[in-house]
């Protein structure tokens, strides 16, 4: 450019470093950064900045960008260490965060394959969204197409308009704890994909769709950590969209029998009984007596030499309050089936 | 490589709607999208208002016969009415589709698809989901593509298509990922690679990357280009990034408003106020801002667009994404104060000159979308028009090619060619002999196309235009490339586009000095009157020689005489 980064703006400049990652696999071994320092007003954004040293300073530092709008997802980065759009993030109000003074730090996102400098393959991502089904199966016949709408209520509208926000920006992935340990995991945007697939009452698939999320690597991997959420530019409630293909599992599939929902069933009994766990016969509840001979007497022997063992049930005496706290339990009880009976609907 | 059946040169609405089109029109066919982003990312996304259909939810007595006489009105009677009756004929149903297909339209109470009021049109008639039209449409098309398995070329520049006499033989392409030149024999090629607005650069609401390049490279190859001169400034641009307010903000209601305080649009289009039609509503905030009646600042004179008296609620149900922007851009929440803006350039009307089933003037080759030119925009495209045309003429296209793809004998493309494109972009540009920095060069071709060639324009302003594009692409020669490496170089495709750029701005500014007349969002100061006798007639630019050689094409009639355009 050959006007300045940005003429337009009132009040002074600062100098701002920026410590960008820096790895072209041609040439490079192993990944390092390059500092550039630039004066930069109030009001210019990351993607501004990277735009100028690219123009003025170096044409080899390597992004993406397209519309700099905040609405195609392309320029998604970790900008000091928080994944999000290099074109809607203001570069005074992370200095105003920076843990060094004065100095950003540009890198790639994670859990994707790293092409070169700030650009990683998003391939896996696409190929996720195909293994996930992550389209509408029209109940309607294709031939029958263009005739006629689906009448489709607000109430049902509403119960995916923010998960259609979703730019595929890819932020979540890269922030996502499951991912970094498994790249086979399903991933928060295309289990928010899916949720919106599966609430849409135009779509044919939704247990084929269910089916594989339930599989290895889906839904139950996550650990609900809540990054994808704190982390979504567009502010999207990801976790409610997990949540929702959780409890459709259990619901739609009848998954009264694994090992999950008996723990979880223990688990309420023994809190809606005595406002505790009742830990010693937790596992024989969730995974039946012979499992529990045979994985965890080792452990038990163990326990008792320690004198580690919980209480027996017997001498497992409610808590206090427990009055209060039933009619606190059996009412919220009532609500969570209320919502479950008007999710239905 | 396998010859391709079909190639589809760009990965936004049209591109992706031709792509599932095609497989539905003969699914033994080998279809293949090439695209220089992932096809998610393309402008499609960030038409933010919506796709004009006579679905008559809301107005019940809208007709698309109504649909057609605005279009024809709007188009300031350049548009060819048969192609007209075709887009909007076709809308109702090709909206209902993708509705059947999954896209997520806001609802009427009645729980039909919801329709609001847009510039330019009788009645509301404009579908949409809030204010992420354009990005939901192009996510329930990319679905549907993957869903039908078909065969992305993700991140690949288009260079050059292969021509073999009269006819193409296939498309050479760049692979951004790994820097190599890759030939792609086919026997039909379809271009929709978007428009080329972005020629104007800081004063465009467009993406970086719409700089024309399918436009460019028929070109090259010798198809004609059509009406280049039109081009659309958007009333609402942002102040100081040039980024889009959409329509719909004042569709719901919105004010534009002077420094003193006046709702000014009263002067220029009494009955319609603020939905009048895009260029006269642009020209009017043009007016006002040099009859001294914008406010100043450092970032230029600009007007207000007031959203206030709309409420919160409405404001963010509505129009919860250019809320998002004002206050990401500008600093400004519009529920509490107006909106700094004026206009920008937004659009291109002109394109690739086809028929009514996409073809163009090469066999094997069509083009669709807002880089082709049908005409059903004729002069001046409608608010809510352009995502209907990409769908329309998308799928028109991808049905033609279809159909077609067998007639012709699958091209290979010789080794010669693909070596001249790979010594073309990896050749002299990095030597020290080249010294030309592309930003100086793509800074000033903005400036130039935005003084000489903008909203006003007169035969002086536009030779100096034309003069200094020619020293541009002068300069040009010497550009350097400085990023030598394969993998991913951004500088190299921003070199490329540039280059594209140029080659169109060229036809933009000789169209413009040729016309003499006012027509829809071409103003000649000169010539302030539409004049049919002389130039009620496309205009085609072809390259002959290396020179922009300048013809005509009539203009198809149908019931709609020519009028007088008010509003």
């Amino acid at each position: 450019m050959t006007v300045p980064i940005d003429q337009h703006t009132e009040g002074g400049k600062k100098d701002v470093t920026f410590r960008v990652f820096r790895f072209n696999p041609q040439v490079d071994s192993k990944p390092y950064f390059d500092d550039y320092t630039i004066p930069v007003e109030r009001g210019v954004t990351v993607l501004r900045s990277l735009n100028y040293i690219k123009e003025h300073i170096d044409a080899s530092v390597s992004f993406r960008a397209f519309c700099q709008a905040g609405i195609c997802g392309s320029c998604g980065m970790r900008i000091n260490s928080l994944s999000k759009l290099a074109c809607t993030t203001q570069v005074w109000d992370v200095l105003a965060k920076s843990r060094e003074q004065g100095i950003i730090k540009v890198e790639p996102l994670r859990n994707l394959p790293l092409v070169k400098d700030l650009i990683v393959d998003m391939d896996p991502l696409v190929d996720k969204m195909k293994h996930y089904s992550n389209w509408i199966d029209s109940t309607m016949p294709e031939a029958s197409m263009g005739k006629k709408e689906f009448l489709i209520s607000e109430e049902e509208f509403l119960r995916y308009d923010k998960a259609t926000d979703c730019i595929l920006c890819a932020s979540c992935i890269s922030e996502c704890s499951i991912l970094r340990a498994n790249k086979e995991y399903v991933s928060p945007a295309v289990l928010l994909k899916s949720y919106r697939m599966n609430v849409d009452s135009r779509d044919a698939i939704h247990e084929q769709r269910l089916s594989e999320l339930v599989k290895d690597h889906g839904v139950w991997d996550c650990t609900h950590c809540y990054r994808c959420q704190e982390s979504c530019v567009k502010s999207i409630p990801i976790m409610e969209a997990i949540h929702g293909i959780r409890e459709d599992a259990i619901e739609s599939r009848g998954m009264k029998d694994t090992s999950g929902s008996k723990h979880a069933e223990a688990f309420m009994s023994d809190i809606e009984k005595k406002g505790k766990l009742v830990e010693a016969t937790l596992p024989i509840r969730t995974n039946g007596v012979i499992w529990t001979l045979q994985n965890l007497m080792p452990m038990a022997v163990k326990m008792i030499m320690k004198r580690r063992t919980p209480p027996p049930p017997p001498l497992v005496k409610s808590a206090r309050g427990i009055k209060i706290f039933r009619e606190m339990f059996r009412e919220m009880t009532e609500h969570v089936k209320q919502d479950h009976k008007s999710h239905k609907k | 490589m396998k010859p391709f059946d079909v190639v589809i040169v760009g990965g936004g609405g049209a591109g992706l709607y031709a792509a599932m089109e095609a497989m539905k029109t003969n699914p033994s066919l080998n279809i293949a999208v090439l695209s220089k982003v992932y096809p998610n990312r393309s402008h499609t996304s960030a038409a933010q208002g919506g796709a004009n259909a006579a679905l008559a939810n809301k107005a019940k007595d809208d007709t698309v016969e109504m649909h057609i006489f605005d279009t024809i009105k709007g188009g300031d009677y350049l548009a060819d009415q048969d192609a007209v009756q075709v887009l909007c004929s076709e809308a109702p149903k090709i909206i209902r589709e993708l509705e059947n297909m999954g896209t997520p339209w806001s609802r009427m109470e009645d729980n039909t698809i919801a329709q609001r009021p847009f510039g330019g049109a009788t009645l509301p008639r404009c579908c949409y989901c809030s204010d992420k039209t354009g990005h939901t449409i192009l996510q329930t098309l990319y679905e549907q593509c993957l869903k039908k398995g078909v065969i992305f070329f993700n991140e690949y520049f288009a260079l050059n298509l292969s021509v073999n006499g009269s006819r193409s033989r296939g498309l050479i392409a760049m692979n951004m990922k790994s820097g190599k030149v890759e030939a792609f024999p086919a026997r039909t090629v379809i271009f929709a690679t978007g428009g080329y607005a972005k020629m104007y650069w800081n004063r465009s609401s467009n993406a970086a990357g719409n700089t024309g390049d399918g436009q460019a490279i028929a070109f090259r190859s010798g198809i004609p280009l059509k009406d280049m001169e039109f081009v659309q400034f958007h009333p609402t641009g942002l102040r100081k990034s040039g980024l889009l307010i959409t329509e719909g903000a004042r569709g719901e209601g919105g004010y534009l408003v002077n420094k003193d305080g006046e709702r000014f649009m009263a002067r220029y289009a009494k009955e319609k106020m603020e939905l009048g039609p895009r260029d006269l509503v642009s020209r009017s905030i043009e007016t006002e801002i040099l009859e001294g009646r914008g406010f100043d600042s450092p970032a230029g004179t600009y007007i207000h667009l007031d959203l206030t008296h709309l409420g919160a609620d409405l404001i963010k149900s509505r129009l919860p994404q250019i809320r998002e922007m004002s206050m990401q851009f500008e600093g400004v929440d519009p529920i509490e104060e107006p909106i700094p803006i004026r206009p920008t350039a937004h659009y291109s009307m002109g394109g690739i000159d086809t028929d009514n089933f996409g073809r163009t003037a090469m066999e094997g080759v069509y083009a669709a979308g807002e880089c082709g030119c049908v005409s059903v925009h004729g002069a001046n495209r409608l608010g809510g028009n352009s995502l209907l045309d990409i769908l329309v003429f998308g799928r028109i296209a991808g049905h033609t090619a279809a159909e077609e793809a067998r007639k012709f004998e699958p091209g290979a493309i010789p080794e010669a060619e693909i070596k001249e494109q790979l010594d073309a972009v990896r050749g002299g540009m990095h030597s020290s002999g080249h010294y030309e920095r592309y930003g100086a060069l793509r800074e000033e071709l903005g400036q130039t196309l935005a003084r000489n060639v903008g909203i006003y324009r007169e035969s002086s302003l536009l030779q100096k235009g034309i003069q200094e594009i020619s020293e541009l692409k002068e300069r040009f020669k010497k550009v350097r490339v400085f990023d030598t490496s394969d993998v991913f170089n951004t500088n190299l495709m921003q070199v490329l586009e540039l280059k594209n750029m140029l080659d169109l701005a060229e036809t933009v500014a000789a169209g413009a000095y040729a016309r003499e007349e006012s027509r829809g969002s071409h103003t000649r100061v000169d010539f302030p009157v539409r004049d049919d006798a002389k130039w009620h007639k496309h205009t085609l630019a072809t390259l002959v020689n290396g020179k922009v050689v300048l013809g005509e094409k009539p203009v198809t009639m149908g019931r709609y005489e020519l009028q007088e355009r008010t509003y």
